[in-house]
């Protein structure tokens, strides 16, 4: 294979002459260049970090060599969800334990380095997000693939500490989902013969997610027979659960994203190898493999996995109409700080505090160690915490559309529509 | 399978010698979330070496799956000791490099990570006694019985 092409400024910076921080942020983008096979890197507009979020010791090491040997950022670069809330250090206490401590200290690295502290999942619900064709570093996987099918940047899945390199370099391999033949479609999911109700509902994005994330493998899918009311609120649920149940950092949705405007686009020209139709039942099945309903009584609501957007704040204030959830259920509700400031400025924040609902953010309530109150039976709206708290948390989830969390959340028990029981 | 010694010619990832019992994984496993990287121990309860812990081996793995804290799980447990002396992969895995060049970096530690052919990833067995040398060769020594 061809030696890696570098550039003179790529070279300065890998012989030092830029500090020691950007010497080792080059010397592992050259890594990745080698791991990848690509002989070429290529400038990135935009990066959203994911190396904030607290995995042990190392995390905080990384990030203060970096300090300590000068790194500065070389684009903009906000920062995904930490472990611990900085709004609200009482959900995971900085005193209660070091890693706790450590987790608040790593965050607060990551604002002296420079990051934007966004603290989201949901960085594109921002206003000022990445355009059409722009590379960028994308980590958390819903993002990922957010930014990836909806808005038509360019991104792979990067890890942590390459993320964070970067976005001190500016530089990533051109490898993968940068390179316009990997972007084309693999294969087709046709949902046309799912009746239009069921396709109306937000939860059908959540099962129809995770059903395409245990089907696709490592292929690009498409889908064809989204309804026209399918807005980014739903594509979100997609990537989501497409990227816990499997891996789908791009996806297309023909007619509505950016780059599948025809199903000859989607799939730059070449024929779908293979079609499959995805059927009620395969959505029941999604729906019990995310949790069946026990004869537990019902404990608490979780909704916001991914951060909870503008829209579904106004959708959730409409569906309360008024009403409140009943007494000793608790009920959480994640987001971003720009969207909670949104909410707070049409007095929703308020109104749904009234009504029982804990609102956090910063941070997520699917992972360990649990926020105060979170076991027993579940509900939640989002296919992926239902994916994953059951593994991380003492609790079992159900998951329900936004619709039925709150009948349930306000009648006190899992209260479910029509369709799924049809 | 024969007992007697041979050789694999691997791809660098990330350079380094090490010697140790080979520890085969048969699943792809993350190392966020299904893995403790305080014990080294596999915590991912649908995996078939769940329990085992990985401190001290020469990890045979086809790759690392899904999440963006993958890299973060192998420096912390290559840092606190409970982690392998090497990584054999099946695929070209840029996270568990990633988080092998940082830990080898920070902590002053020369961990190798290689890649071999899927074939190649067959004939090497629980147990069986690896060394490591900087061009990548593989020299495995099938553990006796």
């Amino acid at each position: 294979m061809a030696a890696l092409q570098l550039n003179r400024l790529d070279q300065d910076r890998l012989d030092g002459k830029l500090g020691k921080a950007m010497q080792f942020a080059m010397e592992t983008i050259v890594s990745a260049a080698h791991v990848d096979q690509v002989n070429e890197l290529v400038d990135i507009s935009f990066a959203h970090i994911d190396a904030c979020f607290y995995n042990g010791r190392a995390h905080l090491d990384f990030v203060n060599y970096m300090l300590d040997h000068g790194a500065t950022l070389a684009v903009p670069s906000w920062t995904n969800n930490g472990l611990v809330s900085l709004n609200d250090l009482s959900l995971r206490d900085p005193l209660a334990s070091r890693e706790m401590n450590e987790a608040r200290q790593l965050m607060q690295a990551y604002v002296r380095l420079g990051c934007n502290p966004v603290w989201t999942c949901a960085p594109y619900q921002l206003p000022d997000r990445p355009r059409l064709g722009e590379h960028i570093v994308g980590s958390e996987s819903n993002a990922v693939s957010f930014y990836n099918s909806v808005i038509g940047a360019r991104s792979n899945k990067y890890g942590d500490y390459l993320d964070v390199c970067a976005a001190i370099t500016g530089r990533v391999p051109f490898s993968k989902l940068h390179r316009d033949e990997a972007r084309a479609a693999e294969l087709l999911f046709d949902v046309s013969a799912i009746p239009a109700a069921i396709r109306a509902n937000d939860l059908f994005y959540h099962l129809l997610g995770h059903v395409i994330g245990r089907k696709c493998g490592h292929r690009v899918p498409a889908i064809a027979g989204l309804p026209d009311s399918c807005n980014e609120d739903d594509l979100k649920a997609i990537s989501a659960a497409g990227s816990s149940s499997g891996s789908v950092p791009l996806f297309h949705a023909i007619g509505i994203t950016p780059e599948a405007g025809t199903l000859e686009m989607a799939f730059q020209g070449k024929r779908a190898r293979q079609t499959i139709q995805i059927k009620f039942e395969d959505l029941r099945q999604a729906r019990d493999e995310l949790g069946r309903n026990s004869d537990r009584p019902l404990a608490g609501i979780a909704l916001g996995t991914p951060h909870f957007s503008y829209s579904e704040f106004q959708r959730l204030v409409e569906l309360l109409n008024g009403r409140s959830a009943a007494p000793g259920l608790n009920c959480y509700l994640t987001t971003s700080r720009h969207v909670y400031q949104q909410a707070q400025e049409q007095g929703w924040t308020g109104l749904l505090e009234q009504a029982g609902f804990r609102i956090i953010t910063d941070t997520c309530t699917y992972f360990s160690p649990a926020i105060n109150g979170l076991r027993g039976k579940i509900m939640t709206n989002s296919a992926k915490w239902a994916y994953y708290a059951p593994g991380m948390l003492p609790v079992e989830a159900v998951i329900g559309s936004l619709g039925e969390c709150v009948e349930s959340a306000v009648n006190g028990r899992v209260m479910l529509d029509q369709w799924e029981r049809a | 399978m024969s007992s007697a010694s041979f050789e694999i010619a691997a791809n660098v990832l990330i350079p380094g010698r090490a010697a140790g019992a080979a520890l085969v994984l048969t699943d792809t496993l993350s190392f966020w979330g299904g893995f403790d990287p305080q014990t080294g121990e596999i915590i991912d309860v649908h995996h078939p070496q769940y329990r085992q812990r990985v401190g001290g081996s020469i990890l045979i793995i086809p790759e690392s799956r899904g999440s963006a804290g993958t890299p973060g799980g192998i420096a912390e447990t290559l840092r606190n000791g409970s982690g392998p002396r090497a990584f054999v992969l099946g695929e070209r895995d840029v996270n568990i490099s990633v988080g092998a060049l940082v830990a080898n970096r920070l902590y002053d530690l020369s961990i190798p990570v290689l890649e071999i052919a899927t074939q190649a990833m067959s004939e090497i067995e629980y147990g069986d006694h690896i060394e490591i040398d900087l061009d990548g060769t593989i020299s495995v020594n099938p553990r006796a019985g």
